[in-house]
């Protein structure tokens, strides 16, 4: 273990961390964001999960500084009467946990996918691209109804509400692997005809070996890109969800199903609901980003470190 | 290249029968389509007659061979809200989002190419910070967001465009168009900019990140030390060495658009696929659904078919079969 | 050069004159949450295609804004013996097709009525019509029955030339089926205002008007352009931007907004459709109790639910029937104290509470899932905790089938504008052969209530019939049924100049051809 915790800090990677004042600042941020999200209930001054503690007589108050703002409530309420600063910070952590491991999960699935493909060419080139063509039609909300109603007759309705998360979190995943797939095969063809890997090959390296060290670097670029994307939409499609009764629960609402609710607000001025959940989704796609951006900088074979 | 075409068009007879095989299997989780034929006061046993005469009491394989045996014939089944052969109603709604998508696709090609490359060569720039700022926050609102403020602002406040549909249409016979008249264009301007914000965003982060690493590389180098014009190496040797990771996502991303149609298409009204296919889920239209899915595999068989090709004629090194 | 001028002078003062004489009728341009889903008016019982057979075609007779009966294709009518109704009809009144009305049609439209899956539940009292001549026709019931001309407004004569024979499919003009192309579904030969001159299904429909029409007193919109958005806000926006000139219905929210307009006004008018949640007795064995039912009751605020989400756009309830309905009871009101259910609660002995899931429909009625969540947050306070799940229609018809929660909301409106069907569907003891209680997802059971209901449809003496009515409504109520929220208003929102006021009702059917443009 401390032999570990040495060989990382004398890594290239930390060291250029230290180095880039902006991956710092990025991380210091996303850490924040993420401590102040797990921490939510020892930090909000409402607990807005607790239907008992909501009032429908509180619903839609503006923020504090406006004219009809309560002292109650920070950042105004909510439709139900929740208190919106604590509901941030409730739904932030759903949001983040599904952004990045649905992201995660997808990313896995769709590099492995796409490396064998590539790589082995032919007949298992043509069956998995093919079965990333019927995962294609079967978008995500297809995919929620089909996993959701094997869950729901596996271990039926009322376990539903505890497995929530995890189930969203396999259906996002699983939902959106060919475009990982697709693009990895891609940079797998382009790269395997290159003399490095012909030279891997002829000292006989295992194809294992050859397809992550040395092919799988080089096609990181457009995967990372894609990547920083696929977190906000992981986002939003869970708040999608909720509307199929596959999401998490409503009574439980994320970041993403606040910022869902502007769409019926947006025209009748309650701006509060959708804009703070949506600047803090704006910072924490930002940041992430960032982050996205230097590790690629880092791991990428084909720029020249200083 | 024939031999090609012929394996590809088996794998997407494949591809299709084992999507209506799913699409089968799960089309009761849709809900009950003889509720959204019947009233509500309707009795149970009105009910359960309809069912019968529409053969959904069947067994599945009666239901399923049945629906195979007309596929060879080219008809997907009766949509049960249209009361059409469903590949006719999917058809004549296919323009519409065929013009959605190519005008979003327009857009994301003439912002991000310049914009991208833009970013690429000048990393340092306030304008390229200013324009990787902003592509985040597309990223970071959901469509219909963006949609419904598209609208706020330039139908509702400045009356500058039409809120809704797709205004007035030129028939050509097979295929109605809104490319060809003024109205049309206007109603096309604010949807396709909705479809375009999430996909613009990916792709100037993209083409920046590929060229980056092309001006990095030996051959261009090389080139500046040729002493060779800026433009030349810029947009000819460098440019044309990002484009295959760009066309690879770009295919893939095609196929995800069609997914954001749907919300782009419901916010507006547009009358195309994605819209027919939140309607077919909302009213458990489930005939329609499978037909939608036979369709939409089909597309995406057609389109991967297509990058495969174009790959080839890009990048030489590449066999399409992958066999080495 | 100067003959040019004076000629043109005269083209252009006889256009203007001419388009002032003979284009005096405005378009209507409509947008609603959707489209009448077929031209044939019995396909489909539902609030759309009753819209669309007040304007195409015209009923017998029709509710006012009163709640009274308004003489359309039927004059005069009276009562000739306990089982019968006579009515005379309007002469002078062509079809679409250019055919007379005559009593053989109306006679035709009944026996079409009751061959529709939809309609026929409700044609189930009459045993036929009798064409007595060609302006005079009786109705028919087997027992005596008190709201024939209830249902009179249900019928739309139909051209029974024009629906007679055979399509070129070789099938008979007049099927009707659900899910085949049928001539009916296409063609339409009403009397109605407007003939329909173009329809794309859920894209448009362009109705015009027809040149024959019988009623000189009609308004003056001459062409309506009706046009399906389902995204509430996409449809709000489009009559701010001008797009439209009238939309229905409008989210509670922007209501505000709309007020707030220069020239857009709203219009609301009472509805009749309750809303309610159901308390499944079968799956949660403290619901048998009644103490437990009225401590559920007692603990939801409809009165805050109506003012907070609907925006005071609903009239919170706590009985069935609406008021102006024969059963309603004035003296039932909403219940709303938090003390008294808590003490209920520990009466039966459930304070400590328990769990319960509850499910709602998130697309079905004005602000259903919102209004879900608020009721689950009022029970979280006498200690019931409830696990909401809420699901688009399609679903959500599936799972309230199958009863598959401890409670359900369902909303009713009345086919009868009679408070007997209410009862009938939602709270009378379920029963597979009769069909009474198809929506009592509660089971709640009550022998008396069933006797009383089943007593009232043959009552023709309408005191009598009040008294057992409202009777049914405190007993309900008493025993807490079912937990009662408000009735849903109706609204409309349009420019100020469109007199939607004039023509609206509480039936939803908005008689265009009758309305006028200023």
């Amino acid at each position: 273990m401390k032999e570990a915790w040495l060989q990382f800090k004398s890594s290239f990677f930390l060291y250029s961390f230290l180095r880039d004042p902006v991956a710092i600042v990025s991380f210091l941020i996303f850490l924040v964001l993420v401590i102040l999200s797990f921490l939510a209930p020892a930090i909000a001054p409402h607990d807005p999960y607790d239907l008992a503690a909501i009032d429908i007589m509180d619903a839609e108050l503006p923020p504090v500084w406006m004219a009809e703002g309560e002292n109650r409530f920070l950042l105004g309420t909510d439709g139900q009467g929740r208190d919106l600063y604590s509901t941030i910070l409730y739904g932030m952590r759903t949001s983040i946990i599904i952004g990045i491991l649905a992201v995660l999960l997808q990313a896995f699935l769709g590099i492995c996918i796409g490396l064998i493909a590539g790589y082995f060419g032919g007949l298992v080139d043509n069956f998995l691209m093919r079965l990333a063509d019927i995962q294609l039609s079967f978008s995500t909300l297809l995919v929620a109804i089909i996993i959701g109603a094997l869950f729901q007759t596996a271990f039926g309705v009322e376990k539903y509400e505890d497995f929530s998360l995890i189930l969203l979190i396999i259906i996002i995943g699983i939902a959106e692997w060919p475009q990982y797939a697709r693009t990895m095969r891609a940079s797998v063809l382009a790269e395997r005809k290159k003399e490095y890997v012909e030279a891997a090959r002829v000292i006989g390296l295992k194809s294992g070996r050859i397809m992550w060290r040395h092919i799988f670097p080089n096609a990181l670029s457009p995967i990372l890109v894609i990547s920083t994307v696929q977190v906000a939409n992981a986002v939003m499609s869970e708040a999608a969800l909720s509307f199929l009764g596959l999401g998490m629960p409503i009574t439980k609402p994320s970041l993403g199903a606040l910022i869902n609710a502007g769409f019926e607000y947006f025209i009748s001025g309650i701006w509060w609901i959708t804009a703070f959940p949506g600047f803090v989704l704006v910072i924490l796609i930002f940041v992430i980003n960032l982050l996205g951006d230097w590790v690629r900088d880092v791991l990428n074979p084909k720029l020249y470190k200083h | 290249m024939f031999a090609f075409i012929i394996r590809r068009t088996i794998q997407a007879i494949l591809v299709m029968l084992i999507i209506s095989l799913i699409g089968f299997s799960i089309k009761h989780q849709f809900g009950d389509p003889v509720r959204d034929l019947l009233g509500v006061s309707v009795s149970e046993a009105e009910r359960e007659a309809l069912r019968k005469k529409l053969g959904l009491r069947d067994p599945f394989f009666t239901q399923y061979f049945r629906f195979l045996k007309n596929a060879v014939k080219g008809d997907l089944g009766f949509s049960f809200f249209y009361k059409k052969p469903a590949l006719e109603v999917i058809l004549k709604k296919t323009p519409a989002t065929i013009e959605l998508v190519f005008a979003s696709s327009l857009i994301i090609i003439l912002g991000s190419v310049p914009i991208g490359i833009f970013a690429a060569i000048r990393p340092q720039h306030w304008l390229t910070k200013v324009f990787m700022g902003l592509s985040l926050i597309g990223v970071s609102i959901p469509v219909f967001l963006t949609a419904i403020m598209l609208i706020y602002i330039f139908a509702v406040t400045l009356h500058w465009l039409p809120s809704y549909g797709r205004g007035d249409l030129l028939d050509l016979g097979f295929w109605q168009t809104g490319l060809l008249t003024l109205d049309g264009l206007s109603h096309l301007i604010m949807p396709a900019t909705a479809l375009s914000s999430i996909m613009l965003p990916l792709f100037i982060r993209l083409i920046r990140s590929e060229m980056m690493e092309v001006l990095q590389a030996e051959y261009i180098k090389f080139a500046w030390a040729k002493g060779l014009k800026r433009i030349r190496i810029w947009f000819v040797h460098a440019f044309k060495n990002t484009l295959l990771p760009v066309i690879t996502v770009g295919g893939v991303q095609l196929g995800i658009m069609i997914a954001f149609t749907i919300l782009t298409e419901t916010v507006f009204q547009w009358p195309g696929l994605g819209f027919l296919f939140l309607e077919a889920v909302q009213r458990a239209d489930t005939t329609l659904l499978v037909a939608y899915l036979i369709v939409v595999g089909a597309f995406f068989v057609i389109t991967n078919t297509v990058v495969d090709i174009i790959y080839v004629f890009i990048n030489p090194m590449v066999r399409i079969t992958g066999k080495a | 050069m100067r003959k040019w001028y004076i000629a043109l002078f005269v083209a252009v003062v006889l256009t203007m004159a001419s388009s002032h004489v003979f284009a005096a009728g405005k378009t209507l341009r409509v947008a609603f949450d959707a489209d009448p889903v077929s031209l044939d008016p019995h396909e489909q019982l539902s609030g759309g295609m009753l819209q669309y057979s007040h304007w195409v075609f015209d009923p017998l007779v029709r509710w006012t804004q009163e709640m009274t009966f308004e003489p359309r294709l039927a004059t005069k009518w009276e009562q000739i013996d306990a089982n019968t109704m006579r009515f005379h009809l309007r002469k002078g009144v062509k079809f679409h097709s250019g055919n007379d009305f005559t009593a053989a049609d109306v006679k035709w439209t009944l026996e079409r009525l009751k061959k529709s899956p939809d309609f026929k539940g409700l044609f189930v009292p009459f045993t036929g019509a009798k064409v007595i001549d060609d302006h005079t026709v009786d109705l028919i019931t087997e027992k005596p029955y008190g709201l024939v001309l209830n249902m009179a407004t249900y019928l739309f004569p139909m051209d029974s030339k024009f629906y007679t024979g055979t399509d070129k499919n070789g099938q008979p003009k007049d099927r009707i089926n659900k899910t085949a192309p049928t001539f009916a579904k296409l063609n339409e030969s009403g009397t109605g205002r407007y003939v329909v001159a173009e329809r794309e299904q859920g894209v448009k429909l362009v109705l015009e008007e027809f040149p024959g029409y019988w009623d000189a007193k009609a308004g003056n919109v001459s062409k309506i352009i009706l046009t399906p958005i389902k995204e509430a806000a996409t449809r709000v926006a489009a009559l701010l931007a001008g797009d439209v000139d009238l939309i229905a219905p409008v989210p509670p929210k922007d209501h505000d907004r709309i007020r707030g307009t220069n020239d857009m006004k709203l219009v609301t008018w009472n509805g009749g459709r309750i809303i309610t949640f159901q308390m499944n007795q079968h799956r949660v064995e403290a619901f048998k109790d009644a103490r437990v039912r009225n401590a559920i009751v007692h603990a939801v605020n409809n009165e805050a639910i109506v003012k907070k989400i609907m925006k005071n756009f609903a009239t919170p309830g706590a009985q069935q029937g609406p008021e102006g309905y024969m059963g309603y009871d004035p003296n039932l009101t909403p219940r709303y104290d938090l003390a008294k259910a808590k003490q209920l609660m520990k009466e039966a002995g459930y304070e400590k509470g328990f769990t319960i899931s509850m499910m709602a429909p998130n697309n079905r009625y004005v602000n259903d899932e919102k209004i879900a969540q608020a009721v689950a947050s009022m029970l979280a306070k006498i200690n019931i905790k409830v696990n909401l799940k809420t699901l688009p229609k399609a679903q959500y018809w599936d799972e309230f089938d199958a009863r598959a929660a401890d409670m359900m909301m369902i909303g009713w409106h009345s086919d009868t504008e009679d408070s007997a069907n209410f009862t009938e569907y939602l709270t009378m003891t379920p029963n597979k052969e009769t069909g009474y209680g198809q929506y009592n997802s509660g089971n709640y059971s009550n022998p008396e209530v069933d006797k009383l209901v089943i007593a009232s449809q043959s009552e023709t003496n309408m005191e009598k019939r009040k008294g057992i009515l409202q009777k049914v409504e405190r007993l309900l109520y008493e025993d807490a049924a079912f937990v009662p929220l408000h009735w849903q208003h109706l609204s409309w929102a349009a420019k100020k100049n469109v007199m939607i006021e004039d023509v609206a009702n509480s039936q939803n059917f908005p008689y265009f051809g009758s309305m006028m443009i200023n």
